[in-house]
């Protein structure tokens, strides 16, 4: 009986083990997905991080990058902070592909785990903004600091006149062309275009069999479209007009959308570019894939430390007839994240770095714009303290010629950044005609604008 | 005695068809349990997550079916899908002919065999993104290689991945040359299946090279062929190559040509923010594909091709 009996115990517990486990196991699965589907909101609630732990400070300037020095002031100025300050910061490198134009920026934020303390530049603002994510700074910035940066500049970081991000360059947009091309050509800095016009004209000399005359950037994207936007200033064009409604159905949307397709038209700019854009001099201008190119102040830095044997001019961006010459500044701000860890003191090491009336927040803002990068300074106590470096060369040329005429970069919301990116790759690539594309893309805007409930677009 | 047959049912413990059962399951766990998670479970959140408004900072709003209307709506959805079905309509015969070419080709013993065959499949290992760079500066305007080439013979100046007419094309090119090596292994797998008695007495009465490939290789083939169609249409719409080497070498442009599903996804999710829309196209995109194989598993009887 006992035998009879455990062999009986054994058999139920097989089979009770066995059906216990499929029946667990599908437990589990259902609990699982179940829990997988309704709880997913609440995923982003599980980051947790030790009280003690470093502030996360996200940046793209790599140790070991193509310029040095940019790595070392973000060391050094991290180091600085952690010398003096209790909360301390650790600096976390994420390859620039893979930030605001990746998934890692986007995902850490989805998944409740966003940096403490990140860059972003006015393309992307309202995203982050209007996602509840950007801590007012203003309470660390105390009247003189905020007097000391032109409106200009702060304007597309303020909301409410609360300031949600501090600029640490203005990068304004020009013109380079290659010296030994135009010597070539028989012509010299006196034969530099003044107008459209003559920029095209100018391109169809330059260009040979193997060479583009000027180059403008043709991948699509939000650098891109900030390219682009000075050529819509110069003829008086805007986004959104003072009723709220969208601007961009206008004579100065069309006309700059036909300036870059005849340039494609016309042979003289490529319809792709060298490197990792339009932005790369050194890849383009410096390879002698084009005479001119568009691009900003912080290539005279990369020509510097990466083509320096080549030499090259810079001049201001022409303008249309009877266009008023405009370009636009970008560049990249701190920010702090008001759901990270300490936002408070993310937000204070923020204020210290770049925007203390202490001489040692003025030098960095220096350091950083005239040794790091060649950048215009965001601040006017810094341009007076860089006054040497901005009275000669091309930093010279561009604080006295090119940058009285900056326009900060627009903040507009991810979805017409699209619609303006779709209308220039549209009109510039694949010949479509540019009134209709503009009078399609702003219906699209305004259809948009119809049902937009974040910040003002500036 | 009545004792007996329960020891021996104790010691014996599970039959040895049970043990089988639970070896054979055991040794399918760990993919069957990595695929729940890793694959499964996404799905399942990602075709809720379609229901909803993502602002990718925490806010979900249930939207019920505004994501999917929204899709119809699109032109922008509907342009990417017409450049998802000409890439898969390019690539997928492109990939079995030449896969099949290239198994012809070295399927016979010769001296240098295994080194071409090692030539064939070597993209096959290379990072996609440097294959994507690598074409992307031989096929640049004016100065890439291929570029250059195209005066000489007379031709025009292309941009190859400037003009939105030819960059679809220059991207499958660049995607058969990747993939290609792959499918001619698994088509030279099938051809040395079939049996070298069937050319033999095909060749005794008198077929020659064609009737020999069209009636022996092709019909004997159709297994092969139907895992080659079945995996080629699923890279073309959702592999890898479809978007490394579209995102590196054109980034879904010029004026959105190449901006094939997969592309339109990641941009619309990472780019611009709309975690709930992008999540909806690819629950949409994973069902056609899953109506897609079931379709193609019951016109083939599961790839076995035979008949009753």
């Amino acid at each position: 009986m006992s035998n009879e009996f455990k062999g009986h115990d054994k058999r139920s517990r097989t089979d009770l083990s066995r059906r216990k486990i499929l029946t667990n196991a599908s437990a589990f699965a259902a609990a699982g997905l179940i829990g997988g589907v309704t709880g997913f909101p609440f995923i982003n609630t599980m980051a947790v991080r030790a009280q003690d732990a470093p502030l996360k400070f996200w940046q793209f300037y790599a140790p070991g990058g193509q310029v040095p020095s940019q790595i070392a002031w973000f060391e050094k100025t991290v180091a600085d902070w952690n010398a003096s300050h209790p909360q301390k910061v650790e600096l976390e490198f994420v390859p620039n592909s893979e930030y605001i134009n990746g998934t890692k920026l986007a995902t850490s934020f989805a998944s409740g785990d966003g940096p403490d303390i990140f860059l972003i530049s006015p393309g992307d603002f309202l995203r982050y903004y209007n996602g509840g994510v950007l801590q007012d700074l203003t309470p660390h910035i105390d009247a003189a600091a905020q007097a000391d940066f032109p409106d200009s500049v702060l304007a597309s970081r303020k909301v409410d006149g609360k300031i949600y991000g501090i600029p640490m360059e203005v990068e304004p947009m020009a013109m380079y062309y290659s010296v030994s091309a135009f010597e070539k050509a028989g012509l010299n800095e006196n034969d530099v275009p003044k107008t459209w016009d003559e920029l095209l004209e100018l391109g169809k000399k330059l260009t040979t069999p193997e060479r583009f005359g000027v180059l403008f950037e043709t991948n699509p994207g939000y650098y891109q479209n900030f390219t682009w936007y000075p050529f819509l200033w110069q003829g008086g064009g805007a986004f959104q007009g003072a009723d709220g409604k969208s601007a961009f159905d206008s004579p100065a949307t069309v006309q700059a959308l036909k300036f870059w397709q005849d340039a494609i038209n016309l042979g003289v700019a490529p319809r792709q570019v060298l490197g990792y854009g339009a932005n790369d001099v050194v890849a383009n201008l410096g390879s002698g894939y084009a005479a001119m190119q568009n691009v900003g102040i912080w290539a005279i830095s990369a020509m510097q430390n990466n083509a320096k044997d080549v030499p090259y001019g810079i001049f201001r961006l022409p303008t249309p007839a009877n266009g008023k010459y405009v370009t636009v500044g970008g560049g990249w701000a701190f920010v702090a994240n008001a759901k990270g860890k300490n936002p408070d003191a993310a937000a204070a090491f923020c204020a210290w770095a770049l925007a203390s009336m202490d001489q040692g927040s003025i030098d960095r803002v220096v350091n950083w714009c005239t040794v790091g990068k060649s950048d215009m300074p965001p601040r006017n106590s810094a341009l007076k303290s860089g006054a040497e470096v901005y009275s000669k060369g091309g930093m010279g040329i561009f604080a006295k010629d090119i940058h009285p005429g900056t326009r900060a970069e627009p903040r507009l919301p991810p979805e017409v950044y699209k619609i303006i990116s779709d209308a220039i790759q549209q009109t510039q690539l694949n010949g479509a005609d540019p009134q209709a594309t503009a009078t399609a893309a702003s219906q699209q805007i305004d259809a948009f604008l119809a049902s937009y409930k974040g910040a003002p677009i500036l | 005695m009545n004792d007996r047959p329960l020891v021996i049912n104790r010691r014996r413990g599970l039959s040895a068809k049970h043990r089988e059962w639970i070896a054979g399951y055991l040794f399918v766990l760990p993919d069957a349990l990595g695929l729940l998670i890793f694959l499964g479970l996404p799905m399942v959140l990602s075709f809720v997550i379609g229901f909803f408004e993502v602002d990718g900072f925490g806010a979900y709003t249930f939207a019920g079916f505004g994501n999917y209307a929204r899709m119809i709506r699109d032109p922008f959805f509907w342009s990417a899908a017409k450049a998802t079905a000409l890439y898969a309509l390019m690539l997928v015969p492109s990939l079995y002919v030449c896969g099949l070419g290239l198994a012809l080709l070295i399927q016979k013993p010769g001296r240098f065999n295994a080194v071409i065959r090692a030539m064939f499949f070597a993209p096959h290992m290379v990072s996609l993104v440097v294959v994507a760079l690598v074409w992307q500066f031989m096929v640049v305007d004016k100065i890439g290689v291929i570029s250059r080439l195209l005066p000489k013979f007379g031709l025009p100046a292309i941009s190859f991945l400037g003009d939105p007419s030819f960059a679809l094309v220059a991207v499958v090119v660049v995607s058969v040359w990747f993939l290609m090596g792959f499918y001619m292994l698994i088509f030279l797998g099938g051809l040395q299946d079939i049996p070298a008695e069937f050319y033999e007495a095909a060749e005794i009465d008198g077929a020659g090279s064609i009737a020999r490939f069209w009636y022996i290789t092709l019909p004997l083939l159709k297994p092969t062929s139907f895992f080659v169609l079945l995996v080629s249409m699923v890279a073309a719409v959702a592999g890898a190559q479809a978007f490394d080497i579209i995102y590196v070498m054109t980034r879904g442009g010029p004026a959105n040509s190449t901006s094939v599903l997969i592309v339109y996804i990641y941009q619309q999710a990472f780019s611009l923010g709309a975690f709930g829309y992008a999540a909806a196209m690819a629950s949409t995109l994973i069902l056609l594909l899953m109506l897609f194989t079931l379709l193609l598993f019951l016109f083939t009887r599961g790839g076995r091709f035979d008949h009753e």
